[in-house]
């Protein structure tokens, strides 16, 4: 009997709290801020990515500088770490623990393609959200397991509502917002945008806040494509199909000096040395990003 | 034994159907309804082996139905058309088939076109302007041809149908009644084809609803795109 | 997760023993549920089945000679529900009883009648019986007539392609008046005033369809369906012997009489005669 409760790690305090959930909850906002900024043109989404150390070989990692070739799509130049396409229609940017993370994204991927076979139709953006998070909330009342520790930002665009921006924690809750922010910093992150968000931005004017709040809200001053991942979600121009673009961590540079937000690669070695290896301890930060 | 006909004009799909159900060459009835609603916006005719065709109009709405509550807007023509389809295909390769044809027609409110899809037993489906299901199709399939065209208005688009109807009654053996109904944004609405004037007559019909119309179930298109902030 | 959530969800006291199985009676588990039926353990029990029967002397070297043959007919009018069917059970060429009930009295307010497979009929309708009695027990108040057929047609459609044959009418009188369903193996289910079915069914459509009409009062409309079985039995081979002659009216069915066909038919033979030659001798004084 006394193992029933045992493998039970998911059980109410007596004040009536879930500890597990809210520990998973507490780990995420230490991971990796990711900002997502919503607007009538379109969505900007900006992840901080943890440098682990200079001996780490990103060079074939998605989104290193062996990936992403000729004929390669727009969505194909980068993230990997921090950032997904989740369906055509739909990117994503997660903190947490990274190994959760993957197979979250391995879930939606293989629910969106589920629902492209029954329908002949990209899944609505809110049914995914909804999918992702039945199944974190079946992590949170079951014995034996052990929640997701992963926050997820959703972007995406369907022919229903067009565009929007969701977020969902480990408990499985999920929610509309029109600028929002997940893992370190979030809630000085979260005031700042609130005080700098507008009804009618442009696209440009979404990737501009969502990037002025990024460089105010990481430790450093100065943003590179070494520190960032970074991903926009739009109509394409001629075939008014969602369009999901990945920055390669060329354009990304291109974009923050235009920016004037940094974008040079001198000067993020000199960041990457200078920190050791990113924010909380070392063995920490590998595990979650 | 049966015999269904559909037909896409600019902003709405007219669907016939016979109503007529028995035991080989019995008529037990008359005026059987075959063609069911399966959404707001969208109505399907079915015929093929007694017994299915019943259960399978029950199947597609309650499903379409289910759909439509746990996410809050019906599924679109396109799509439902597809998932039918995709469950005809899974039935015949099951123990136990539906023998279905099916003429599947609805209004998408979200792009405001209408659809038309014809679909058979073995999960055929075809998007096509005009079809007809039955023996039928060997009567109806060239008037239709002849006397439809792109964009075609309700009162023409209903000549044409009731011209099928004649040429139906006129060459086929077999002696059928017809129900009819109209798809468009407003809904799906049955037509009296005996009346003089059925298209004036759901005019004012729909004219009489609107004012106290509740809000509608399905969320229009240009509903907030933030759920809640 | 499925499997874990599976396995912390399945009791463990599945029901293994010798002792759980004993419970509950025949086809019946302990809760009254059909546990399923026995079939040939080849691939394609349908086929092997029509080998060896005989369904209306189609297969005559068949040993087994399915009951078959029927005329059974019901009908709304102002007054209720007239139930009418003829008694003869053959199995091939042979008449194997004059004396078959083919009305299934389910309760009080429900008939049902048979035609096609007898043995099919009769299991299933007197199940429905129980079915319609745990409604009322568990509801407080009696089961619509188009609630009790749609559990009949749900039964018989989940035996679809199996073999079962059933032709079945279910009549009677519930809140929303009489009414009358036509429910088949096939999966059929219809509503309807008139229907009649069985190898007899269109002669009898043929003296039903002529004399009906909604206004009949009680003795008209029960002359029309002793009529038509009637009828029906001196055409139909597989159909006679004798009328059984319901009528549902608001507080439950009524059996009205038995007639004997040949009786009826010479009867009605001598009658038509007899008016007949009233006629001519009118016509011959008016001349």
């Amino acid at each position: 009997m006394a193992r029933r409760y045992d493998s039970r790690t998911t059980i109410f305090s007596p004040e009536g709290r879930l500890y597990q959930v809210e520990y998973a909850m507490e780990a995420i906002s230490h991971a990796g801020t990711v900002l997502a900024v919503l607007s009538k043109e379109g969505i900007a989404i900006a992840a901080e990515k943890k440098v682990t150390g200079k001996l780490l070989d990103l060079s074939l990692a998605p989104g290193g500088e062996g990936m992403g070739g000729e004929g390669a799509e727009a969505w194909m130049g980068g993230g990997g770490e921090k950032i997904f396409l989740l369906n055509n229609n739909i990117l994503a940017g997660l903190a947490g623990i990274t190994s959760d993370a993957n197979s979250l994204v391995n879930f939606a991927r293989n629910r969106a393609q589920q629902y492209l076979f029954s329908y002949n139709e990209d899944i609505p953006v809110e049914l995914l959200v909804q999918r992702l998070c039945d199944m974190k909330q079946g992590y949170t009342q079951f014995g034996g397991l052990r929640p997701f520790g992963v926050s997820l930002i959703y972007i995406g665009w369907d022919a229903l509502y067009g565009f929007q921006l969701y977020q969902s924690d480990p408990s499985g809750n999920y929610s509309g917002w029109k600028a929002t922010c997940i893992g370190a910093n979030h809630s000085s992150a979260t005031s700042l945008l609130k005080q700098d968000y507008k009804d009618d931005l442009s696209l440009e004017d979404a990737k501009s806040l969502c990037l002025k709040t990024m460089s105010k809200t990481m430790d450093s001053i100065k943003l590179s494509s070494e520190k960032l991942e970074f991903a926009t979600m739009t109509l394409h121009p001629e075939t008014g199909q969602p369009l999901a673009k990945i920055y390669r961590p060329s354009e990304l540079d291109e974009l923050l000096r235009t920016l004037e937000l940094g974008g040079t690669k001198e000067e993020q070695i000199g960041v990457g040395e200078g920190t050791g290896g990113g924010g909380g301890g070392e063995g920490n930060v590998a595990m979650s990003t | 034994m049966e015999c269904a006909f559909a037909i896409t004009g600019k902003d709405f799909v007219l669907i016939a159907s016979d109503m007529s159900a028995g035991r080989s060459i019995i008529q037990m009835k008359s005026n059987e309804n075959k063609i069911t609603p399966v959404g707001p916006n969208l109505a399907m005719a079915c015929g093929g082996e007694p017994g299915d065709t019943s259960r399978f109009a029950d199947y597609v709405d309650r499903n379409l139905r289910l759909y439509h509550i746990r996410n809050n807007f019906p599924l679109p023509p396109p799509s439902a058309a597809s998932w039918v389809r995709r469950i005809l295909a899974e039935s015949i390769r099951s123990r136990s088939p539906y023998a279905v044809n099916v003429l599947l027609g609805g209004f998408d409110t979200t792009t405001s076109k209408p659809h038309l899809y014809w679909l058979d037993y073995l999960g055929t489906k075809a998007d096509i302007p005009y079809a007809a299901q039955g023996v039928g199709m060997y009567v109806t399939l060239s008037t239709m041809d002849k006397w439809w065209y792109e964009n075609i208005e309700r009162r023409e688009a209903l000549d044409v149908l009731n011209k099928c109807v004649d040429e139906v009654k006129k060459r086929v053996t077999i002696k059928f009644d017809f129900n009819c109904v109209l798809i468009d944004k407003d809904g799906v609405h049955s037509l009296d084809l005996k009346s003089q004037d059925p298209i004036a007559e759901l005019e004012a019909k729909v004219a009489a609803m609107k004012p106290s119309d509740p809000e509608p179930i399905i969320p229009s298109s240009d509903a907030p795109a933030i759920a809640a902030a | 997760m499925n499997a874990i959530i599976q396995n912390l969800s399945t009791p463990s006291h599945l029901p293994t023993t010798e002792e759980d199985e004993l419970k509950g009676y025949g086809n019946l588990d302990e809760m009254g549920r059909i546990k399923g039926m026995q079939i040939p353990r080849v691939p394609d029990p349908t086929a092997f089945l029509n080998l060896y029967t005989d369904s209306m002397s189609s297969n005559p070297e068949a040993k087994i000679k399915l009951a078959h043959g029927t005329t059974t007919l019901a009908f709304r009018f102002k007054g209720g529900i007239i139930v009418a069917v003829d008694s003869r059970a053959t199995a091939g060429s042979y008449i194997a009883s004059g004396t078959v009930k083919k009305v299934i009295e389910i309760n009080p307010y429900l008939l049902g009648t048979m035609a096609g497979g007898a043995a099919d009929c009769q299991y299933w309708e007197t199940y429905l019986g129980m079915r319609c009695r745990l409604y009322e027990l568990r509801n407080k108040e009696r089961i619509s007539v188009a609630a009790a057929s749609k559990i009949l047609s749900n039964i018989v459609y989940g035996y679809k392609g199996r073999g079962l044959s059933m032709g079945t009418m279910i009549c009677g009188w519930d809140k929303t008046g009489p009414a009358l369903f036509y429910v088949d193996s096939e999966g059929q289910r219809l509503k309807g005033d008139l229907f009649s079915v069985g190898s007899g069914s269109t002669f009898a459509y043929g003296v039903l369809d002529q004399g009906y009409s909604y206004d009949l009062s009680d003795e008209e409309a029960q002359e029309l369906g002793r009529r038509s079985i009637i009828a029906a039995g001196h055409r139909d081979a597989f159909s006679g012997n004798t009328c059984n002659l319901y009528h549902v009216r608001e507080n439950g069915w009524e059996f009205i009489g038995n007639y004997d066909v040949s009786q009826q038919w010479y009867e009605y033979e001598a009658k038509k005669k007899a008016a007949r030659e009233a006629a001519s001798s009118e016509m011959a004084v008016e001349v």
